[in-house]
């Protein structure tokens, strides 16, 4: 969902291009300094999330490791029960993925 | 007692896997480091691990922060009162 | 910096920033200031009514603009060009003060899509954390562990 009319739609159909298929993704999020860009999903219009992903990105690209100049990391995740929120920067938007996380469950026969 | 956390941080760095480990409280005072993290990475670790739980309701669902890179991830846990980090390079 | 007229005073007029981009095609004229016509205007001699139509003629010349003239004096293309140029440069410069704050997020990577889709890390990983961390607590804790378990683990990592 566009908050504003300030991005075309074919703008805004270059960012989320391929988000949508990403492995169990549950719904994404293009969030920049002025607000969402655009959402899907389970994120679709979720402010809160977008808010807490923004403040998170600004923490964590104050990490340095001893001797590096950029942050140590292309991606940020964070792993919850049921899903892992995947992040990351580019071009001065984040992305955020809700995916689901199957990995723990016993595996049913 | 600290010299049980000690020996655990120490325990944790003999994992050749592990190149770094951290623990610090809620405010981000440092109880305890080796290796890769130090001092200075107690209050981003601390702070990303409490942004990290207002992204769920469930107070029982105790999230992991992951910062991920080719070269190795760190990750972030809360447990009650205190938060670590350890730092895995990839093998 | 300013429209064209904006700035009148003299030493304005050298530096380069202030310097207007449409030449005053009055050069000689002054501000009106309403005694200035009667010095500047015709000889005392000529008091007819000739005379007078002249100086208000004088006097509306100076409040006027003439597009027309002005255009015909037009900057140079690459004068214009340069003018151009140097207020972006100072807008750019005071631009950038303001968005510094907007610059803060750093590239992590230029492949967002690919990046987002690789593999999850491993649950082993994120166990092995979990048992770190709860182990550091008890430890703060002053509980008594028991550790009956191997503390350090080696994970198949994939």
């Amino acid at each position: 969902m566009l908050p504003s009319g300030v991005l075309c739609k074919s703008t805004t159909a270059a960012l989320t291009a391929g988000l949508d298929r990403i492995p169990d993704q549950l719904g994404y999020l293009v969030i920049s300094e002025d607000g969402v860009l655009a959402s899907a999903g389970e994120l679709e219009n979720d402010e809160h999330t977008a808010g807490v992903m923004m403040e998170m990105v600004r923490t964590a690209s104050r990490f340095r490791l001893q001797g590096s100049a950029d942050p140590p990391f292309k991606r940020m995740s964070v792993i919850l029960e049921d899903f892992v929120y995947t992040v990351t920067v580019s071009g001065q938007k984040v992305f955020v993925v809700k995916r689901q996380n199957n990995q723990q469950e016993p595996i049913s026969i | 007692m600290e010299s049980t956390l000690e020996q655990h941080l120490d325990d944790t760095m003999k994992n050749p896997a592990v190149v770094g480990v951290l623990c610090t409280d809620q405010q981000g005072h440092n109880l305890g480091c080796r290796g890769s993290l130090s001092d200075e990475h107690g209050g981003v670790v601390s702070v990303l691990a409490k942004q990290a739980a207002a992204l769920t309701r469930d107070p029982t669902d105790n999230p992991t922060v992951c910062l991920e890179s080719e070269s190795g991830n760190i990750l972030i846990r809360s447990h009650g009162t205190i938060t670590v980090a350890v730092h895995k390079i990839a093998s | 910096m300013g429209c064209c007229y904006s700035s009148e005073s003299e030493n304005t007029e050298q530096d380069p920033e202030r310097k207007r981009l449409i030449p005053n095609p009055n050069p000689v004229s002054k501000p009106p200031n309403g005694t200035d016509w009667i010095t500047t205007s015709v000889p005392s001699a000529r008091t007819d009514e000739q005379a007078l139509l002249t100086s208000i003629l004088h006097k509306t010349a100076q409040n006027i603009i003439d597009v027309s003239a002005a255009d015909s004096v037009m900057m140079e293309q690459h004068e214009y060009m340069d003018k151009a140029r140097q207020y972006s440069t100072k807008l750019a410069m005071s631009n950038s003060l303001s968005q510094k704050k907007a610059l803060t997020l750093p590239s992590l990577t230029s492949q967002p899509h690919q990046v987002l889709a690789s593999d999850l890390v491993p649950y082993s990983d994120v166990q092995q954390v979990s048992k770190i961390a709860a182990y550091a607590y008890s430890a703060i804790s002053q509980i008594k562990v028991d550790a009956k378990e191997e503390l350090v683990v080696q994970f198949a990592i994939p």
